[in-house]
């Protein structure tokens, strides 16, 4: 992690002016955005908005049509390696192979990621110890629940420890204990200096545990602003109207 | 991680997929069976006729009516258990939704399909391990002509080499699993038989005699190796990988 001439930490993620077509649509238009270490950055916005689309080229998954993306500084366009060792993603929907075990696929993960022997055992134990995954590790991962899906993906996503935590609408399929400890460990892994980013439908969620809250409409950025714990009803009416007015009147508002 | 590692990794996660996959295990356990059947048929032939054949002096061996034409059925049932094998190595990520997670791990397209294709190969080279365990466990037992089997290995061994990459690059291309295995068949048969109205028509040289792998194969079969040939299924499989990989980028770009 580098840092600023100030002293602050510098940015994780920079995303300057990106863009990106989609199925003939603009599905993120001239977005920029920046996140530093520790920060959790909830984003928001209705389907279609954009959000998965961002997360996507966030994660080296999909490229932009134009902009750029800074992983640490550095343009993930000369390295797109850099997603490796410094970001984790939850994809939506936690896309698994079903034909391998809860702890085939954290090994195969971890070696993906660059982690072999010892530093790959104590990495797979410490997250499966974490998310309290003990009783699943021989399970086939075709038969675990939604929920324990999703808890799998997260595992997946933070075996390597990384410095960017890309979330995409994780709580879904949770029941309300299981995203309470989502909650507790997404603040744990911001108190440790990684950044997250969540995508998420559940404003309560975002005013739980975001610092800051980004809204997407229409693939354009027409929110950025901290949030505090009691702000929910002021978030929920930016929301609204930004999803059913636009920019324009959410900003009158 | 150096492009080797990465391509391993990719390779060790693809490899433990297919050991675990029920339909792998399925077409080994039925292909071997059959050519175990025939082994003993072939075998039985061959030691019907060792009375007869004892009174030509160069009369065919061992190895020209047991050995090779078991390989010659591998070679058969090749054309249908490597687009099988083979058609969920990215098409089944596609389908999946797994396909992100690979480029989300900063690997590139140019080692993602070494290592779907090394996996394959690895399978590939197992079951002509095994069945060329055959006839090897008689070999104390006859006079093998060690030249010509190890030419016939080689040559089934470039075969499925090739067919693999082919399987790879129609999983690639083809959007389901399924999709790839018919377009990969179709093209390896294609591609076996391109030739056969040129023979037909009384023509043994030519580009469609070229393209055609069964011209390549069926010398190395009898026991005749070129460069010429090596260069053939180097070159397909060069271009086939190259083409994955080519796909899988535009994938990137796409979306």
């Amino acid at each position: 992690m580098t840092t600023s001439p100030t002293g602050a930490p510098a940015p994780i993620l920079q995303l300057d002016r990106i863009s990106r077509r989609r199925a003939g649509r603009a599905a993120v238009q001239q977005l920029s955005l920046s996140l530093r270490p520790g920060q959790v950055l909830g984003l928001l916005g209705v389907n279609g908005a954009g959000k998965s689309t961002t997360l996507s080229m966030i994660a080296g998954a999909l490229r932009p049509d134009s902009g750029s993306i800074r992983l640490d500084g550095i343009d993930l366009r000369e390295q797109p390696a850099l997603t490796r060792t410094l970001l984790g993603w939850l994809p939506e929907r936690a896309p698994l192979w079903s034909e391998l075990t809860v702890a085939e696929h954290l090994t195969a993960h971890a070696r993906l990621r660059g982690l072999n022997g010892a530093a790959q055992r104590t990495a797979c134990t410490a997250v499966i110890d974490r998310l309290d995954l003990q009783p699943l590790t021989r399970r086939l991962a075709g038969v675990l629940s939604q929920g324990q899906r999703q808890r799998l993906g997260l595992a997946c996503a933070l075996v390597h420890r990384p410095a960017l935590l890309v979330l995409d609408e994780p709580a879904n399929a949770l029941d309300p204990v299981q995203a309470a400890a989502l909650r507790g460990l997404i603040r744990e892994q911001a108190a440790a200096g990684t950044a997250v980013i969540l995508s998420t439908h559940l404003l309560a969620e975002v005013t739980a545990v975001c610092d800051r809250v980004a809204i997407l409409h229409d693939g354009c950025l027409r929110h950025d602003a901290a949030v505090q714990a009691d702000d929910h009803p002021a978030l929920e009416r930016t929301f609204f109207q930004i999803a059913m007015h636009g920019d324009a009147t959410a900003r009158a508002a | 991680m150096s492009a080797l590692a990465d391509t391993f990794a990719v390779a060790r996660l693809e490899w433990r997929r297919m050991v675990v996959r029920p339909l792998s295990w399925m077409l080994a356990a039925l292909t071997l069976a059959w050519l175990a059947w025939n082994f003993t048929l072939l075998l039985g032939g061959f030691l019907a006729g060792q009375v007869q054949r004892a009174a030509l002096p160069d009369g065919p061996g061992f190895t020209d009516l047991v050995a090779v034409p078991l390989l010659g059925q591998l070679a058969q049932l090749s054309f249908l258990v490597v687009p099988l094998l083979g058609m969920s190595a990215i098409a089944g990520e596609r389908r999946n939704g797994t396909l992100p997670l690979l480029f989300a791990a900063g690997l590139p397209a140019s080692r993602i399909v070494p290592g779907k294709y090394l996996a394959l190969l690895g399978w590939l080279m197992l079951w002509l391990a095994l069945t060329l365990a055959m006839p090897l466990a008689l070999a104390h037992a006859t006079d093998l002509d060690w030249g010509k089997l190890a030419s016939a290995t080689l040559g089934l061994a470039l075969m499925l080499a090739a067919l693999a990459a082919l399987g790879v690059a129609c999983s690639a291309f083809a959007p389901h699993p399924a999709i790839a295995a018919a377009a990969a068949l179709i093209i390896a048969l294609a591609l076996w038989s391109v030739n056969v109205g040129a023979q037909m028509a009384g023509i043994s040289g030519g580009v469609l005699n070229w393209l055609a792998m069964s011209t390549h194969e069926q010398p190395m079969l009898r026991g005749l190796v070129s460069t010429a040939d090596l260069a053939w299924f180097a070159l397909l499989i060069a271009v086939a990988l190259a083409l994955a990989a080519r796909r899988l980028d535009n994938e990137r770009e796409r979306g």
